[in-house]
C-alpha cells in the first residue's frame, strides 16, 4: 500500500470493509467537482447580486426557496428517529440513528446555507434575532432552525469522535461517554423545535391572505398547512432515510441493516402519510368550499393554467399519497424490498410536489384580475448552487460512513460482505 | 428584542415566543455544558483513564474479550463482560476456586511465576520497599524489539490504573502502553534497565485484576494463535511454526502492525 | 389613528402617459435601470398597466390602472409577516412604513403582497456621471438585496411636518403634502387626501357608487380608491368575475 493508502487506513475502523483509497476518491471527483461549481455559483451571487438568478419580483421565491422546503422534509428524518428511539423506545431502529443525524445535519447546514445566499443581505441575518416579529412565521422557522442546528451539530459530535484517530485523544473518549446520556434530551428538545419549524414552514403559506391558493384557515394561530406539513415532514423522513441507506448499501456492496428495519420505517411511513392524505382531502375540500369563495376566488382560478391542472392535485393525493401508503402497510407488498423502495421514492415525489405547489405554482397564480401568468425558468447558477448542496450530503455522507462507525448498532449481528 | 430598543413593544406573544425559545436553547446549551463540565471532572477525579478504558473494551471484538478463567482452562467459554476488572468483578472467586488446565507449549515466549502479568502485556513485581516495578513483557519485547524511543513519565507524576504508563515509538508506530495498577512514580529505567517504571501505590493496591501462574501459560498462547492470524492476513507468515521470533516489527515490516499493537496494548 | 392618507385615481381620466411612474422614479431616486433589466425586475413604485375588456375591433375597450402600494389597513399583509418587523404601519399617517435599512431582502412581504406593489432591488444603483446631481437628497438611496415600495412619498410629509413645526402648528397643511405622482399627473387624475376627514373631498369621491377598490373581497381594506363609470372596468376588477382578461404593461 502507499503511503497515503496507509494513513488513510489507519483512519478507518480495524474491523471495517471499505473501498480502497484510490476508489473512495474516484468516487468522491465528481462530488468535489459538483460542490465547487456549487460555491462558485454562489460566489457570483454574492458578488454580483441576486440579478444572477432568474428570480423577479412576481417570482421573489423561487427554486432555492422550493428546493430548502423540500431537503427541510427530507431531513424531518433525524429529529422523527430520534424521538421514535428515545421517547418511544423503539430502539429496533437504532441502526439508522447515526444515518439519520448526518442526513438530518447536511440537510439543515444546507439549507441554511442556500437561504445565505438566496436572501438579499445575508450579513443582516442577526436581525432576525435582533428584531424579532413574533406575529411572522418566518420568525419562528429563523429560531428553530438555528437552534434544531445547534441541536444536529452536538447530536453529530459524539459519532464524530468515535473515529479510530479521534478516540486516542482522552479527553474525546471522555466526551463521548458524557455525551452518550445527554443524547435523550437533546432528541426531545429537537423533536419539540422541529415540530414547530416543520409546522412554521407550512404556516409560511398558510397566513398569505394576499395569497387565495395557499391561504388556510386553521386552529388559532395556526392555519391548516402547519399541520399538514408536520404530517407530510414525518411521514416523508423516514421514506428518505430508507432511500439513503439503500443508496449506500447499493454503493458500497454491503448489507448495512436487517430488512425489518426497512420494514418498519416504511410501516411507520406508511400509516403518517395515509393520515396525512386523509388530512389534506378534508383540508382541500374546506379550502375549495369554503375558504377561498370567501377570498372571492374559486378553482377556476387555480387549475386553468398549464401545467398547474387539477392533475397535480391528484397526483399528490393517490399516485404519490395513497399508492405508497397502501405499499407500505399491505404486508404482500411491504415483503419486497423493490416495492418498499419504490413506495419510498413516490412519497419522496410526493412531498416534493406538494412543496413545489405551495411556493412555486403559489407565487405563479394571478392575483389581481388582470394579472398575466407568468412563468419562471430558473437560471445556472440557481441549479448549480443546489447541486453543491446535493454534493456536499453525499460528500459529507460518505466521508462519515467510511471514517465513522454509522451502522455501529449492528455490529455482533450477522452481516453478510461481499467479496469486493 | 429589548425593552430599551427603539419600537419595541411588550406583547403576550413576545413574551410566550421568548420564553419557549429561551428555554429550548438553555436546554441546548445546558446539556453541551453539562457534558464539558462532567468531561473536566472526570479528569480531576481521576476517572477519565477508568471511562477511556471502558470505551475501549466495549470495542473490541468478541475474540479479544476472552475470560481470564477460560484461557486458564477453568470454564470451556466465557467472554468478559467487566472490562478485565477482576477487582470489582461479582463472579471471580466463584471461577478462581475451579481447577486449572493450562495448555502445554508456549511457542517460545517465556514469563515467570514470580510476576504479575497485566493483558496489555506488562509485568508487575512487589519489590522489598513497598514499590512496584513495571516492565514490558516478552512477548511485547518480541514485538517492539529495541524501541525508537521511549518517553517516560516524570518522577512523582501519578499514574492510573488502565491509563498511559508510558508510550515508545517504532517504525513510525506510536504505542501507548498500559499501566497495571495506580500510584505515583517513584524512579523510571528503560529498555536497557530490567525496568520501566517502580510505582508508590495509594495504600494497599488490589492487584487482582493481573494474571498469575498458570493462567498467564494460556493466555499467551492465545496471544500467539492471534498475533499468527493477525500476521498471516498481510503477506509475511511466521514460516518457523515453533518459536516466536524477536524484533518482529523489524523484521516483518509488511505486516498490519497498527492491529497487531491494538491489540497487543488493548489501545483502539 | 390622527391621519389615513389614500387616494382615489380616475380611470376616465388617466392617459397612461407615464408621467407618474416617472415622476415617482425621479423623486424617489430610483436609478436607471440594469442593462439585463426587465419589467419584471425593474424598480417601478408605481407602475401603470393596461386594461382591455378582451373584444376586438370597435367593441374594444382599453384603459390604463396605475398601481401602487395599496397601504393596506386591516392586518395588513406584509406587516404581520416581515421577521425583522422592518415593515410597520404607521397609525399617525396611515402609510405603509419600509424600512430598508432593516430589510434582508428575504422578500416574503412580496410574496405576501397580491398587489405586486413591491419591488426587489436585484441590482446595486448605478447612475451615469453627472445623474448624481439629479437626486433628491430628501430621499435615501438603497443598495441591492433590499425591499422597496411606494412610501407615499414620505418625505414631502416630511418636510410639511418641518413646515407646520415652523408655524407652531402641530397638523400639516394638506396643501404642503401633495405625493409626486399626483404633482405630476397632468390629467389630475390622483386625487390625494386624508380619509379620515370626512369632509376631504377624497373621502367623499372614495363613498361615491362609481368607486371600488382591488381585491375587496379579500379583506384587505387597501386606502387607494379606483373610480369609473365604466362597466367593464368594474366588473374586471371584481373578483367574482370568472378568468383574467389579458392585460400588458406600459
Amino acid at each position: 500500500m502507499s503511503e497515503t493508502a496507509l494513513i488513510d487506513r489507519r483512519w478507518i475502523a480495524r474491523d471495517a470493509e471499505r473501498a480502497s483509497t484510490a476508489r473512495f476518491l474516484l468516487w468522491l471527483f465528481p462530488w468535489v467537482c459538483l460542490l465547487l461549481l456549487g460555491i462558485y455559483a454562489a460566489g457570483l451571487c454574492f458578488y454580483y447580486g441576486l440579478n444572477q438568478t432568474n428570480m423577479d419580483n412576481r417570482f421573489a421565491f423561487g427554486m432555492w426557496i422550493f428546493l430548502d422546503l423540500s431537503i427541510i422534509a427530507m431531513g424531518a428524518g433525524a429529529f422523527f428517529t430520534g424521538f421514535l428511539v428515545y421517547i418511544l423506545k423503539q430502539t429496533d431502529l437504532k441502526p439508522v440513528l447515526n444515518t439519520a443525524v448526518v442526513v438530518g445535519l447536511t440537510c439543515y447546514s444546507g439549507a441554511v446555507a442556500v437561504l445565505m445566499v438566496d436572501v438579499g443581505q445575508p450579513l443582516r441575518a442577526w436581525f432576525t434575532f435582533w428584531y424579532p416579529n413574533t406575529h411572522s412565521m418566518l420568525t419562528e422557522v429563523t429560531f428553530c432552525i438555528s437552534c434544531y442546528l445547534l441541536v444536529l451539530i452536538l447530536e453529530y459530535i459524539p459519532v464524530l469522535v468515535q473515529n479510530r484517530q479521534l478516540r486516542r485523544v482522552p479527553s474525546f473518549l471522555v466526551f463521548e461517554h458524557q455525551a452518550h446520556k445527554l443524547v435523550p434530551v437533546l432528541a426531545g428538545v429537537g423533536a419539540f423545535l422541529s415540530f414547530f419549524h416543520q409546522g412554521s414552514l407550512g404556516g409560511l403559506y398558510g397566513v398569505l391572505r394576499g395569497r387565495p391558493f395557499a391561504y388556510r384557515q386553521g386552529f388559532a394561530i395556526w392555519p391548516s398547512t402547519f399541520f399538514l406539513f408536520i404530517l407530510s415532514a414525518i411521514a416523508v423522513g423516514p421514506s428518505f432515510l430508507m432511500l439513503v441507506v439503500a443508496a449506500a448499501e447499493k454503493i458500497t456492496g454491503q448489507t448495512l441493516v436487517d430488512f425489518r428495519v426497512y420494514r418498519k420505517l416504511g410501516f411507520i411511513s406508511g400509516v403518517l402519510l395515509a393520515i396525512y392524505v386523509a388530512a389534506k382531502a378534508i383540508d382541500t375540500y374546506v379550502w375549495l368550499n369554503v375558504t377561498s369563495p370567501r377570498l372571492g376566488f374559486g378553482p377556476w382560478d387555480y387549475y386553468s393554467y398549464w401545467p398547474f391542472s387539477s392533475t397535480f392535485l391528484f397526483a399528490a393525493t393517490v399516485p404519490l399519497g395513497l399508492l405508497p401508503a397502501i405499499l407500505f402497510i399491505v404486508p404482500r407488498t411491504a415483503r419486497h424490498r423493490g416495492l418498499l423502495l419504490l413506495a419510498a421514492a413516490l412519497t419522496c415525489c410526493g412531498v416534493l410536489l406538494n412543496r413545489f405547489v405551495m411556493t412555486v405554482q403559489t407565487l405563479a397564480l394571478p392575483t389581481l384580475p388582470f394579472d398575466p401568468f407568468l412563468k419562471y425558468i430558473p437560471s445556472w447558477q440557481e441549479v448549480a448552487t443546489f447541486g453543491g448542496v446535493l454534493a456536499y450530503g453525499v460528500i459529507v455522507y460518505s466521508l462519515s460512513y467510511r471514517y465513522l462507525p454509522m451502522f455501529e448498532a449492528t455490529k455482533g449481528e450477522a452481516k453478510n460482505v461481499s467479496l469486493d | 428584542m429589548f425593552p430599551w430598543t427603539d419600537g419595541f413593544h411588550w406583547t403576550p406573544t413576545h413574551i410566550i415566543f421568548l420564553s419557549l425559545f429561551g428555554a429550548a436553547l438553555l436546554a441546548i446549551l445546558s446539556t453541551a455544558v453539562w457534558g464539558l463540565w462532567n468531561t473536566l471532572n472526570a479528569f480531576r477525579k481521576h476517572l477519565a483513564a477508568a471511562t477511556c478504558w471502558r470505551q475501549n473494551f466495549g470495542e473490541l471484538p468478541a475474540t479479544e474479550r476472552r475470560c481470564r478463567h477460560e484461557l486458564a482452562g477453568r470454564v470451556p467459554s466465557r467472554l468478559c463482560d467487566h472490562a478485565f476488572d477482576c477487582r470489582t468483578c461479582p463472579n471471580y472467586e466463584k471461577l478462581a476456586a475451579l481447577p486449572a488446565n493450562a495448555p502445554a507449549s508456549l511457542a517460545g515466549v517465556s514469563y515467570s511465576d514470580d510476576l504479575l502479568y497485566h493483558r496489555g502485556h506488562t509485568w508487575v513485581r512487589s519489590d522489598w520497599d513497598g514499590t512496584f516495578a513495571v516492565g514490558l513483557d516478552p512477548f511485547a519485547q518480541h514485538l517492539v524489539g529495541s524501541p525508537d524511543a521511549v518517553q517516560l513519565p516524570e518522577i512523582c507524576e501519578e499514574v492510573e490504573s488502565e491509563g498511559v504508563a508510558w508510550t515508545m515509538v517504532k517504525n513510525g508506530h506510536k504505542i501507548r502502553v498500559r499501566a497495571p495498577l495506580a500510584g505515583t512514580v517513584i524512579s523510571t529505567g528503560g529498555p536497557d534497565r530490567d525496568f520501566y517504571l517502580k510505582i508508590l501505590p495509594h495504600g494497599q493496591p488490589n492487584l487482582r485484576h493481573l494474571l498469575k501462574g498458570p493462567e498467564v501459560a494460556g493466555w499467551l498462547a492465545a496471544e500467539v494463535v492471534r498475533l499468527q492470524m493477525q500476521m498471516s492476513n498481510g503477506k509475511t507468515t511466521l514460516a518457523d511454526g515453533g518459536t516466536l521470533m524477536p524484533d518482529l516489527m523489524d523484521n516483518e515490516p509488511g505486516a498490519d502492525w497498527d492491529a497487531v499493537l491494538e491489540s497487543t496494548f488493548i489501545d483502539r | 389613528m390622527s391621519a389615513r392618507y389614500g387616494m382615489v385615481i380616475d380611470l376616465d381620466r388617466c392617459t397612461g402617459c407615464g408621467a407618474c411612474m416617472i415622476a415617482c422614479a425621479s423623486e424617489n431616486n430610483v436609478p436607471p435601470a440594469a442593462p439585463r433589466a426587465t419589467w419584471r425586475t425593474g424598480i417601478t413604485p408605481m407602475l401603470v398597466h393596461t386594461l382591455s375588456n378582451g373584444k376586438e375591433g370597435v367593441d374594444r375597450r382599453e384603459a390604463f390602472i396605475p398601481i401602487a402600494c395599496m397601504q393596506c389597513e386591516h392586518e395588513t399583509p406584509c406587516v404581520s409577516v416581515c421577521p425583522q418587523q422592518a415593515v410597520e404601519l404607521d397609525k399617525s399617517t396611515g402609510i405603509v412604513m419600509q424600512m430598508p435599512q432593516r430589510c434582508l431582502g428575504c422578500r416574503y412581504c412580496m410574496t405576501a403582497c397580491p398587489y405586486h406593489a413591491r419591488y426587489f432591488n436585484w441590482w446595486d444603483p448605478q447612475w451615469p456621471p453627472g445623474m448624481e446631481h439629479s437626486l433628491n437628497p430628501g430621499v435615501s438611496v438603497r443598495m441591492r438585496g433590499v425591499v422597496e415600495k411606494c412610501n407615499m412619498c414620505h418625505a414631502r410629509y416630511h418636510d410639511a411636518l418641518q413646515k407646520a413645526a415652523a408655524a407652531g402648528k402641530k397638523k400639516i397643511d394638506l396643501a404642503d403634502y401633495v405625493p409626486a405622482c399626483v404633482e405630476a399627473c397632468p390629467t389630475g387624475a390622483i386625487a390625494f387626501g386624508n380619509l379620515a376627514d370626512p369632509n376631504d373631498p377624497v373621502t367623499m369621491a372614495a363613498k361615491s357608487p362609481d368607486a371600488f377598490r382591488l381585491l375587496e373581497s379579500i379583506g384587505t381594506e387597501p386606502k387607494i380608491h379606483y373610480k369609473t363609470t365604466q362597466a367593464w372596468i368594474r366588473a374586471l376588477a371584481d373578483r367574482n368575475s370568472g378568468r383574467p382578461t389579458e392585460a400588458q404593461h406600459v
